[in-house]
């Protein structure tokens, strides 16, 4: 709880006292990796901001592939839009990559947060138009960028997933081959390498 | 003056796998013995005497880079084999030793010896971090292949034993490996009844881990596999092996600089870390498959 009142404290105008008031309808758990905290379909109003570890958004499609939507390492807020603000079936599976502790949040939060704290809603809000603005960015990436770019976006963005998970998982993410995500790799070690 | 122990640790309760094929039981960094007490050495993973069996495929742990500090892997069952991105590759068989400066940045994978992994057995190691001084750090990328008979040989009289010195010198017997900063490494092999006299500087770190053997050190019975922490009071250290034994002494100068880790770059600042991270992303550590 303590990185979660942190993070408030850093990104919010939320006081102390308020978050004292608005811990008391939030609950922390510890998760083991492998574990799944929401199925494709499931309606479970819960979102989780990512206190330690690692969470990964993900779909599967007809022939059982896995494709990755996002990441959520430490100080990441993630949830299913569907099932966390509308109520309606989650669109995708969520899963615990490392152990991983979360504080669980639902709409019900946020609404009391803006509340008791009107600045907290304008926070919000400048949250919503930093998501769609990276979603709307990964959407060109997915239609027009290099292997490369998307690459070197991944990298600028989650700098320190290459050292937590695997490179199938990272190209799944970028939309790509795991052999295009090694000849990027592979081109970048031979324009930069220093040993 | 007799060093004085300051704590004697059993075996972890618990291995951890290390890709799938090192299971290893870490002795530190964990609770009290932080890398600031045990400087300069960063951590010591210890995969005790384990069958693996055969295996359809080669066991191991896959590339991975590692910046700012040294790895040395020490084989007494088993043979592993390494490659990293300098193109050097290389098999360590039992009583060999892989010195690895990491320094600057780079990949490497270490797996079981294919024809080993293949046939299955015991597979016995210890891996060891060594920290770099800062001024280090930068150190361009290399090992040091130590082979069992280029050890320093102290053959203990009366048939007691032999210790091979790695690194650092024991009794006038020096080990070939190059370090940064002053430290002792010794492979400690007594036959029943043996002991092995040695000290070390009351400044130096010092701990013995033992690997084979209930053990006796100054006086204290250490059970197999159980770690000896030593204060840094005294010097002499006697270890008495009332059955044949193997143990693993370490000893070194702490270095006085702050540690910043995340991961396998160990460096001095945040800023430092957050810059090796981009240079491996950035290919600056080289490639390997």
């Amino acid at each position: 709880m303590q990185a979660f009142e942190n993070y408030l404290k850093r990104h919010t105008p939320l006081t102390g006292e308020q978050i004292s008031v608005l811990k008391q309808e939030l609950k922390e758990k510890t998760y083991q990796k492998g574990k799944i905290l929401l199925r494709e379909g499931e309606s479970t109003g819960l979102g989780y901001f990512v206190c330690s570890g690692l969470l990964r958004a993900y779909t599967l499609d007809s022939q059982g592939k896995e494709h990755t939507i996002q990441f959520a390492p430490e100080d990441w807020w993630l949830g299913d839009r569907n099932s966390f603000y509308f109520h309606e079936p989650a669109a995708f599976n969520i899963d615990v990559l490392e152990e991983t502790q979360v504080v669980i949040v639902t709409k019900n939060f946020m609404e009391h947060a803006t509340e008791i704290c009107p600045e907290f809603g304008k926070y919000h809000i400048y949250l919503l138009h930093n998501s769609i603005r990276y979603m709307q960015r990964r959407i060109n990436q997915l239609l027009a960028a290099t292997a490369e770019e998307r690459y070197l976006d991944f990298i600028r963005l989650y700098p320190k997933l290459t050292l937590r998970i695997s490179q199938i998982m990272i190209a799944s993410y970028l939309g790509i081959t795991p052999e295009s995500l090694s000849r990027v790799r592979k081109e970048l070690a031979r324009r930069n390498s220093r040993v | 003056m007799k060093k004085l122990i300051e704590n004697i640790v059993s075996k972890p309760t618990r291995p951890g796998m290390v890709g799938d094929g090192f299971r290893v039981f870490n002795y530190f960094p964990k609770g009290v013995i932080t890398q600031r007490r045990m400087s300069p050495f960063l951590m010591l993973d210890f995969n005790a005497a384990y069958d693996f069996g055969p295996s359809d495929h080669v066991r191991g742990v896959d590339v991975h880079p590692h910046k700012g500090f040294e790895t040395v892997t020490i084989a007494y069952k088993g043979s592993v084999a390494h490659y990293d991105s300098a193109g050097n590759s290389g098999v360590i068989n039992p009583g060999d030793v892989q010195w690895m400066t990491a320094g600057d940045g780079i990949l490497h994978k270490e797996f079981h010896e294919e024809a080993f992994s293949k046939k299955g057995g015991l597979f016995e190691m210890v891996q060891l971090w060594v920290n770099l001084p800062q001024k280090d750090k930068s150190a361009t990328p290399h090992y040091q292949a130590l082979l069992a008979e280029n050890m320093g040989k102290l053959v203990l009289e009366n048939n007691q034993g032999i210790v091979n010195v790695i690194a650092g010198s024991a009794q006038g017997v020096h080990g070939p490996a190059s370090t940064y900063t002053p430290l002792n490494l010794f492979d400690i092999r007594l036959n029943s009844g043996g002991t092995f006299h040695t000290s070390t500087p009351s400044s130096h770190n010092t701990a013995v881990l033992s690997i084979n053997g209930e053990i006796e050190v100054n006086g204290q019975k250490v059970a197999e596999h159980g770690f000896v922490l030593f204060k840094n009071e005294g010097e002499e250290i006697s270890i008495h092996a009332p059955e044949k034994s193997i143990a693993l002494l370490l000893s070194g100068e702490p270095i006085h600089e702050p540690i910043a880790s995340y991961g396998p770059f160990v460096m001095n600042t945040d800023a430092e870390i957050r810059q090796a991270i981009t240079d491996f992303n950035m290919g600056k550590f080289g490639y390997l498959e």
